[in-house]
């Protein structure tokens, strides 16, 4: 008896083992990418933002203390860059994740050919951002024969003489913007058709059964049962949002007059341009704490709901 | 980090912190520099054949005409030397310089490098090239263009050989200026004042269907902001840096003859809509405009266009005599090169009349050598193209700055002059460019130039 019980621990001990061993085998790979790609370079950004590391300098590197971090938080343009990126989050954030909401619900029904209108809205995510930017520089194209400029004169009945858009330094971050919203509004659009599907059905035909119409109906059920979902995509749209950089390297290169810098693209031009590693470590570490502290701000003030009753 | 630690605990967690950063850095490194020395792998077996003596050649993929005369030479070189081969690598224009220093830091730059001239002097500071001084015959030197020992002499040595050099000035449609009664200036020395520029451009606005008149290929972008507009604020009186010892830029940069210079440019942009943003690339050739602002590059072009009525001007003067640019690719023998008399020999060879005169032809360019320039109908003296041999001898046009700073002095002025076309204010702009120049000559010492033993 006690040799067959302890034969049965040996067992579970065993498998629980092996259970282990292949849960640290399985992601080993994974661990490795994010230690070799993410962690080491982000810990030698920590070490460069003190030095005064440059691109293919023959003098000594230094260690210069706080300096780099002093210079890029005196640097208007950092600042610049900054509210530029406060401003694409405040207004992508809201819009985008509203219109992938009502996309969302639109799309969420039983029809012929739902699925084709689906991948089309999905279709733009899928684009890599350099096509979307170029699509859109043509869209944008100054003077009366560029598409949205004729757009708005027909709208406007010709009222509104034709914009530069990207080279006017008030139109140039909407420009950004829009686009932006064009192509990541598909994203979060799956996110939360995902969500819906997953609402129990029992739920509607109960309200419905309280005679709720379709407002009530939505809004206290799908939003409650969406607040996971919600939350998730907010997040990662600050996130991305905070990474903005391809379609502005592509369309205006942060300007005009510095209308639609970026930090990253402030971090790529210092590093590329300037040859100063060292500083854009400084911003690239800055950039990190900003996100992390967002971040953390966004968790503490909405908290998703985890489900503890099992 | 920098106060060395009293405490003996730290020290492992300070060395491990540094392995660490070490292995970062390494990697970095690693990626970068995977695609260039992947393609140079071969160089090891090459030197192990004895018999035969290669050379491995960096050039710039330009237009095919310049790709496929290159090659055809550098056969040529391979076919009239016994035991010698050149084995020639394109780079794309667009990232040179970056796969350059990425090769430099990998240890795997070619023996003889193209590069474009005012990268010259910071791969000089970084110790990539060798002197050509006793490497290339005095009969070779004396032959060169005078712009082009200009472009390859720092710190007293000669650097760099060109093939050939670049024209900038106006092309003008002299049916348009005669039709808005302008001046038509004869050459050099009798060029517009930026004062009568204005008026020729307010002549040609009144007759012109939108008023954008002016071409200044804003469509370019780039470098193409500093080859082409420097020039102003040189003719102004003011520069991108004190040349007199390369210290600073404060003081020439946002002296009041250069905001003057940058505020001209800005006026006709913004204020007056002289300027059409030429989005085709077609506002010359398709008549939109009366005056084109570009290099030799467009002439073929603008020729066949306009025939008998393309003009070619010096560009404005704005107040000490026109000014223009120069400068195009270079060769150059690195200091990583193990045959330095083989690649000199190749140089020679591409500045014999033969090569130069077929690369001008291939790219339009100025030839590279007086003797060239006399065999090529285009430029030599009564040609329709004299005006850019004049510029680029008697002193019209101006290197860009010869500072190993160069390669950022552009990147800042390529924005101050984004951010001047856009409306921002012409002397806070020039101003705080000012600041970053002398704060970059700062942070690297005043880039102190020491050549080491070799």
């Amino acid at each position: 008896m006690r040799e067959v019980a302890s034969d049965q621990m040996n067992d579970t001990r065993s498998w629980r083992n092996s259970e282990r061993c292949m849960g640290i085998l399985m992601a080993g790979p994974a661990m490795v990418g994010i230690l070799v790609f993410v962690a080491i370079p982000f810990l030698a950004a920590i070490g460069l933002s003190f030095s005064d590391l440059r691109i293919g300098s023959p003098l000594p590197t230094r260690f210069v203390g706080l300096q780099q971090y002093e210079r890029v938080l005196s640097d208007p343009s950092f600042v610049r860059a900054l509210a530029n990126n406060t401003v694409f989050a405040v207004v992508v954030v809201p819009v985008q994740t509203t219109l992938a909401l009502a996309m969302a619900v639109a799309l969420n029904r039983r029809l012929a050919g739902i699925a084709i209108f689906r991948t089309a809205f999905f279709m733009p995510v899928v684009f890599p951002m350099a096509l979307v930017a170029v699509v859109w520089q043509l869209i944008y194209a100054p003077g009366p024969n560029g598409p949205l400029n004729a757009v708005v004169s027909f709208c406007t009945f010709d009222a509104v003489a034709p914009i530069d858009f990207l080279h006017d330094p008030i139109f140039a971050l909407p420009a950004i913007i829009l686009l932006s919203v064009w192509q990541g509004v598909g994203f979060q659009m799956v996110v939360l058709l995902a969500g819906l599907q997953e609402i129990p059905q029992v739920l509607y035909e109960s309200a419905e059964m309280d005679q709720a119409g379709s407002w009530a109906r939505f809004l206290h059920i799908t939003l409650p049962q969406l607040r996971n979902p919600l939350i998730f995509t907010a997040l990662v749209t600050t996130i991305l949002a905070f990474r903005l950089f391809d379609q502005v390297q592509i369309l205006t290169r942060g300007g005009p007059i510095a209308a639609t810098t970026t930090i990253m693209y402030e971090a790529v031009q210092t590093v590329f341009r300037r040859q100063q590693v060292g500083q854009a470590c400084a911003i690239t570490v800055l950039f990190f704490l900003i996100v992390l502290v967002i971040t953390y701000i966004q968790r503490t003030l909405i908290r998703p709901e985890r489900e503890v009753e099992q | 980090m920098s106060a060395p630690s009293r405490h003996p605990r730290q020290s492992p967690v300070r060395a491990a912190a540094s392995k660490q950063l070490k292995c970062g850095m390494c990697f970095v490194m690693l990626l970068a520099f995977g695609t260039v020395s992947s393609s140079c792998d071969d160089r090891t077996i090459d030197s192990a054949e004895s018999a035969r003596v290669s050379l491995h050649v960096w050039g710039h993929s330009g237009r095919e005409s310049e790709r496929l005369t290159l090659q055809s030479q550098v056969d040529r070189f391979n076919n009239s030397r016994s035991g010698v081969f050149v084995e020639l690598t394109l780079l794309p224009e667009g990232s040179y310089n970056s796969q350059v220093q990425a090769a430099a830091l990998a240890g795997e730059l070619p023996d003889v490098l193209e590069f474009d001239g005012p990268f010259l002097y910071n791969y000089v500071w970084q110790g990539h090239l060798v002197p050509l001084d006793n490497l290339v015959s005095g009969k070779t030197r004396e032959s060169l263009l005078p712009s082009i020992i200009r472009q390859g002499t720092y710190a007293g040595h000669l650097w760099s050989l060109g093939m050939y050099d670049s024209g900038l000035s106006l092309f003008a449609n002299r049916r348009k200026l005669l039709a808005a009664n302008a001046r038509i200036p004869s050459g050099v020395e009798d060029g517009w004042s930026a004062e009568e520029f204005c008026s020729v451009l307010a002549g040609l606005a009144a007759i012109d269907a939108d008023g954008a008149v002016l071409d200044l290929k804003l469509n370019y972008a780039g470098e193409w902001y500093t080859y082409a507009f420097s020039p102003a604020i040189q003719s102004a009186g003011g520069d991108l840096i004190d040349r007199t010892d390369y210290r600073s830029a404060r003081g020439q940069l946002d002296c009041p003859a250069a905001i003057n210079a940058m505020t001209y440019l800005q006026n006709w942009i913004r204020r007056d809509r002289y300027v059409d943003p030429n989005l085709d690339d077609n506002a010359f050739v398709s008549g939109r405009v009366a005056i084109s602002w570009v290099g030799h590059w467009e002439y073929k072009r603008y020729k066949e266009a306009l025939g008998d009525d393309l003009l070619l001007l010096p560009l404005p003067d704005f107040g000490r005599g026109t000014r223009t640019g120069q400068g195009s690719w270079n060769w150059g023998i690195t200091s990583r090169c193990r045959n330095e008399k083989l690649a000199a020999d190749f140089l020679e060879f591409l500045m014999k009349d033969r090569q130069v005169l077929e690369m001008a032809r291939a790219n339009d360019a100025v030839p590279g050598t007086l003797s060239a320039i006399r065999l090529s109908a285009l430029h030599k003296s009564g040609g329709p193209l004299q005006m850019y041999v004049t510029q680029l001898s008697e002193g019209q046009a101006v290197p860009r700055p010869q500072s190993p700073a160069y390669p950022v002095i552009t990147a800042l002025f390529q924005q101050a002059f984004d951010d001047i076309r856009h409306g921002a204010d012409v002397r806070k702009v020039l101003h705080s460019m000012a600041i970053e120049v002398d704060q970059d000559i700062e942070d690297n010492r005043g880039y102190p130039y020491e050549r080491g033993g070799e």
